[in-house]
């Protein structure tokens, strides 16, 4: 790849003034450059590394139970993430197929080098997208407003080795595990965000911590020691074999890269005592384990897996790390002992009796934000232009730090060009779910996403991601391509249409019978049936139907499978609407951020009072779900909110009239004979 | 006394289950969030009813419906076949079941198509007989018409508010009034859970939260997971188990234990200032002993009492005090415990004791700041001289924000005369507010979320092999149901619960 052409020498930036920087190259920042980029922002990003610019840095694998759906949406939205995922998978399923479309998990294992080169090349190819490798020393932002003590505004940042400060209207700060990153192996600890790269400067920490007085915890994270696939004995795992037709994330391909045929498997294989044995007698050579700073209950290491549910064994997954790499990587087995001790624990499973460690595993421990105190937009609430995303937010996964990254990208872009930022709401997309649960509720562990996270579930699947998303993208967030819109609009219309021709099939039982003599259709419903109502039967399919009625159907054809679960669907969905329109509403009132509560003139509590001002909820429908908040204050905080809302909308059309007034003076004045 | 309004939560919701029902529980929040996870069930394109008259000795009690199903209300009850009677004209009906089309009272109805009623939507009221059995009868019999529910706390006063129609002193009194509902629904909730019913509803809750939490560990973590099939054999099981349960519960007329209606008037204050003496003087009969010694009373003593025509639940409780006695010290979690659940508390102190005001700390103290409505009585009067009355008198007037104070003894009844009328007034005060416990609309309340469950159970059942999404909707649903009686559940809970019972590590 030539770089060159596009990420200058740092010194001609010196000086330069951009809309957008973000800092950091992983799947937050590649998102967040890339989605402000789009927006419209003359956006550069900063990373140590440019070589290392979309490195999977854990897993070598993309989508999941709950991720599939974030990545789903990412792509709805224009982001890289899903198609990055078609070119670089290696071994597709769709997890949870057998338990109903809402839940379906896409997922891919990836290969590393073809993700990186993907994200690579496309940011190369993106207007306005400039790159630069570098190490924040400092962000740049404004004293406080004396007005508003506390309040600094963002304008750029300065780079280490020197004093280029390059200024900025907004910043996006994806750190990763780097911001006060620690390495532990064993009992050695060394500074940094992963290995084998240098640690980022402290003077970033300083900042959010000392100047802006941001809130910030510790979490910690690991990973497994990577293997040479040549010394271990696949024959004694069990296969596990992809599905025979890839199926892609992105709703702009068809096709995966990688043909069916040439998927690579995957291998199962389990813990045996003497892991657990290894684990325990070596207990007192792990620094990490010991520590008490919050892990991930749902990723824990082989260490706390055993410690936590003794005597059982536990699932170990080996997955291929790409089409030409020597090594596999072992899920589930994150540790971070000594490194020989390593070896002898991997040599206590079956297939690894023999094998080799080519890197060890460890673990990293990184400063994170506490999330409450970022906008819906993920900007700093104190700190206007001033963005965050990823595991500088208390979560662990890429699809999370994309979702985030895209999403802090986009607004971060919006306020730089002066535009309104936007939100998403938990009604209409995990990415909402996710945001809202970080900013209104904190983290207490690494946030990932599950889907008994989301409640509107049944609306929210990973096939209707675009009739959800791509829309708004283009026409509210301006993070869409007008290609990708059009899609969008065509696949809507004609999935309009397919349900409308689908209903207009109006027939009695009996002709149903005629017409679909395979399907058992219960003779005592005297009632006319839809092509619709036939859809919801188990054993009916958009296939048979159109066959039955090739002239009104078979033109719908490429939607057969999104129609099924459309009509399966849509009771429920028609049911969760009402609640979702009831919750938009009271999202859209807004409360203003810079309401003194203590001197509201409503009947509000102190206790109440002190919540709300600690909180700052963006809306009355966050406030409402603020634990102790009563009844009784939302319908205080309501009656404000309209009446203010009122005195706003007399006072603009007081001016209006006063406008017009005064055109119509000038007018006067105008015609008056000279 | 506040204005009179139906008892009715809506935009609120959620916050009036946290008020009412989870004071001091962990951090919860809905699957909802926002979002209780019951889409239709509380939208406001629903029906919903509430007994608006209060309860007590009334002749005619009023039952209002308001929403888009007000008319098939009226239609299936009142036998409006043909077409709707004239708007807002009282017409005299036969008030029939829609289920057994058995005629449950006669009474007026009125029809008040939008918007020109109460909330602004379509609404029925229905004047009938004021006896429980027949007010029963008529809400749950509305209870069976589909889209309709019973209201939520606040919800009439909201929808009207909604709609521009309250005027701008009753928008700001909103506020207090939506207060004043929750509490009685919280007070009528603490009573209702603390007993039996509450046991056997919060075992139905904590099964089928697990029941949620294994079906969704099942669908978040099974693929990579070891999380065996059998997982929900077990949840087919519980389900199945707990469906008929509830069925079983619905069909029951006896339906548990026999809530207890009345005023609950509770006799509180420290050991040995008179209480059992006062509860036996109001029930004229020796129901409680009493002595000398203090710390007499350990249990709580309940009778039911008619005063001058209003039902009252009159309880003696013990005497609080620190005491390292183990039955006393449950005697007075129990009296603290009552006192928390009562409509009105009879603060009783012995007058000839040095202060007679309240310590910071104690019973009386606890009253006032909580802004329960109280009676203070000072008992003793017989042993008080002279003097000291008029030092008492002065005493009493330095002191602001006082409840009314009465001055007795129930050695001479002095005083008691007085002390009963005011008690007299204060209970009427209470009978009159539609707010304020009335247990049938609880009941019909529990019966309509318990139904719903049962349902949405159902509907787990029917999906199970083919969308186990579809099926999971169906506990939510049931959960959320549930919840509404028992205090909501969040997904945190449920993801806690998969945590402590399986090893997730992927």
């Amino acid at each position: 790849l030539l770089l060159s052409p596009v990420s200058r020498h740092v010194g001609h930036l010196t000086g330069h003034q951009y809309d957008v920087i973000v800092v950091g190259g992983g799947h937050a920042g590649t998102e967040a450059a890339a989605a402000a980029a789009r927006v419209g922002a003359e956006t550069l990003l900063i990373t140590q590394k440019i070589h290392t610019i979309g490195a999977l840095s854990c897993n070598p694998s993309l989508g999941g139970v709950g991720k599939g759906q974030l990545v789903k949406e990412v792509d709805a939205l224009d982001g890289l993430c899903g198609r990055a995922g078609d070119w670089a998978g290696i071994h597709f399923s769709i997890l949870n197929r057998r338990k109903g479309p809402a839940v379906w998990g896409p997922r891919a294992q990836l290969d590393r080098q073809r993700y990186r080169d993907f994200i690579q090349s496309e940011l190369l190819s993106t207007p306005r997208l400039t790159m630069v490798e570098g190490s924040v020393e400092e962000l740049l932002v404004t004293e406080p407003n004396p007005e508003e003590p506390g309040h600094h505004r963002v304008t750029g940042i300065r780079l280490a080795n020197g004093s280029h400060a390059i200024s900025a209207r907004s910043v996006v700060l994806t750190t990763g595990t780097f911001l006060s990153g620690s390495l532990f192996v064993g009992q050695t600890t060394s500074p940094g965000g992963r290995i084998g790269d240098a640690p980022s400067s402290a003077g970033l920490s300083h900042t959010l911590r000392e100047r802006l007085g941001l809130r910030t915890g510790r979490l910690r994270t690991g990973t497994p020691p990577r293997i040479v696939k040549d010394s271990v004995d696949l024959s004694l795992a069990k296969l596990h074999l992809p599905d025979s037709h890839p199926t892609p994330f992105s709703f702009l391909n068809t096709h995966t890269h990688c043909k069916p045929e040439e998927q690579l498997p995957c291998y199962l294989t389990f813990t045996t005592p003497g892991v657990e044995r290894v684990v325990r007698e070596s207990l007192q050579l792990n620094c990490h384990i010991q520590q008490d700073t919050k892990g991930p209950r749902y990723c824990p290491s082989i260490e706390s897996r055993v410690l936590r549910f003794p005597g059982r064994s536990h699932q170990v997954w080996l997955e291929p790390e790409g089409v030409t790499s020597d090594l596999l990587y072992p899920q589930g087995l994150s540790m971070t002992m000594p490194p020989d001790i390593q070896l002898r624990l991997i040599r206590e499973i079956p297939p690894m009796r023999r094998a080799e460690i080519h890197t060890p595993g460890y673990g990293v421990q990184y400063d994170f934000v506490c999330p409450t105190q970022l906008s819906p937009a993920l900007q700093v609430k104190s700190t206007q232009g001033l963005f965050l995303a990823g595991q500088i937010n208390g979560t662990t996964g890429y699809e999370e730090a994309a979702a985030q990254g895209l999403w802090a990208g986009a607004n971060a872009a919006r306020s730089a060009l002066s535009m309104p930022t936007v939100t998403l709401s938990r009604t209409e997309s995990y990415i909402g779910v996710l945001i809202d649960d970080l900013v209104s509720r904190g983290v207490t562990e690494p946030y990932r996403m599950f889907t008994s996270r989301a409640e509107f579930r049944t609306s929210l699947r990973p096939d209707n991601a675009d009739l959800r998303l791509t829309p708004k993208g283009f026409e509210e967030v301006g993070c869409v391509s007008s290609v990708r819109y059009q899609e969008s609009l065509r696949v809507r219309n004609s999935l309009q249409d397919a349900l409308t021709a689908l209903q207009a099939l109006f027939l009695s039982t009996s002709s149903w019978k005629k017409k679909l003599p395979s399907v058992p259709i219960s003779e005592t419903k005297s009632t006319l049936l839809t092509g619709l109502d036939l859809l919801q039967y188990n054993d009916v399919t958009f296939e048979m139907l159109a066959s039955a009625f090739p002239e009104s159907l078979s033109s719908f054809m490429e939607f057969a499978q999104r129609l099924k679960i459309e009509a399966v669907y849509k009771p429920h969905c028609d049911l969760n609407k009402k609640e979702i329109e009831r919750i938009q509403r009271e999202e859209n009132m807004s409360l203003p951020q810079d309401i003194d509560y203590f001197s509201l003139p409503v009947s509000l509590s102190d206790e109440v009072r002190e919540i709300l001002d600690r909180v700052r909820p963006s809306t009355l429908g966050a406030a409402t779900r603020l634990e102790g908040i009563t009844p009784a204050a939302v319908v205080n905080l309501l009656n404000y909110v309209r009446v203010t809302e009122k005195k706003k909308e007399t006072h603009r059309n007081q001016r209006q009239q006063e406008a017009q007034r005064d055109e119509e003076l000038c007018a006067n004045s105008a015609s008056l004979p000279q | 006394m506040l204005p009179l309004r139906p008892v009715c939560g809506g935009i609120w919701r959620a916050a009036v289950h946290t008020v009412r029902m989870s004071r001091g529980a962990p951090p919860y929040r809905l699957f909802s969030s926002t979002c209780d996870g019951a889409p239709a069930a509380l939208a406001d394109a629903d029906t919903i009813f509430a007994l608006s008259s209060g309860h007590g000795r009334c002749g005619v009690a009023v039952v209002r419906v308001s929403g888009p199903a007000s008319a098939t209300a009226l239609r299936c009850m009142a036998g409006f076949t043909q077409r709707l009677p004239p708007p807002r004209t009282a017409l005299l009906r036969s008030i029939t079941d829609p289920r057994s089309t058995e005629v449950l009272d006669r009474g007026l109805v009125l029809w008040f198509p939008a918007p020109r009623s109460f909330s602004g939507e379509d609404s029925v009221e229905f004047h009938i007989h004021g006896g429980p059995a027949v007010v029963t009868a008529v809400l749950q019999a509305l209870g069976s018409v589909p889209g309709l529910r019973p209201a939520e706390a606040g919800e009439f006063t909201r929808r009207a508010f909604q709609a521009g129609k309250l005027g701008l002193t009753e928008v700001e009194g909103l506020g207090d009034l939506i207060h004043a509902e929750t509490e009685a629904q919280r007070r009528q909730a603490l009573r209702q859970m603390s007993g039996e019913l509450g046991r056997l509803y919060q075992d139905w809750s904590d099964r089928l939260k697990r029941c949620l939490a294994h079906v969704e560990a099942f669908i978040d973590f099974s693929e990579d997971e070891l999380i065996e099939d059998g997982v929900l054999n077990r949840v087919d099981v519980s389900v199945s188990d707990l469906q008929a349960e509830i069925e079983r519960h619905l069909k029951d007329e006896r339906r548990g234990e026999r809530l207890r209606s009345g005023v609950q008037v509770v006799i509180a204050g420290a050991t040995n200032a008179g209480k059992s003496s006062l509860l036996n003087k109001l029930c004229q009969r020796p129901a409680a002993i009493v002595s000398p010694i203090a710390g007499t009373t350990r249990d709580v003593v309940e009778t039911a009492l008619d005063l001058g025509g209003f039902p009252v639940l009159l309880s003696d409780t013990a005497g609080l005090r620190d005491s390292s006695d183990l039955v006393e010290r449950e005697g007075v979690r129990r009296a603290r415990e009552r006192v928390e659940q009562a409509d009105l508390t009879l603060v009783v102190v012995d007058s000839h004791l040095r202060s007679v005001l309240p310590d910071t700390g104690t019973v009386p103290c606890v009253c006032l700041l909580m802004h329960r409505l109280c009676l203070l009585v000072l008992n003793k009067a017989d042993l008080l001289p002279e003097k000291q009355r008029q030092k008492l008198d002065t005493e009493l007037r330095g002191v602001s924000g006082l409840p009314a104070v009465r001055l007795i003894s129930c050695q001479t009844n002095e005083g008691l005369k007085a002390f009963l009328t005011v008690l007299h007034s204060s209970v009427k005060t209470l009978c009159g507010d539609p707010l304020f416990g009335a247990p049938t609309l609880t009941q019909a309340r529990h019966r309509a979320h318990l139904q719903r469950c049962a349902a949405a159970l159902a509907q787990y059942q029917r999906y199970r092999d083919t969308d186990l999404a579809l099926a999971a909707e169906g506990v939510r649903l049931a959960v959320t149901s549930l919840g509404r009686i028992t205090g909501r559940v969040g997904a945190e809970e449920i993801l806690d619960i998969i945590f402590k019972d399986f090893c997730i590590g992927k």
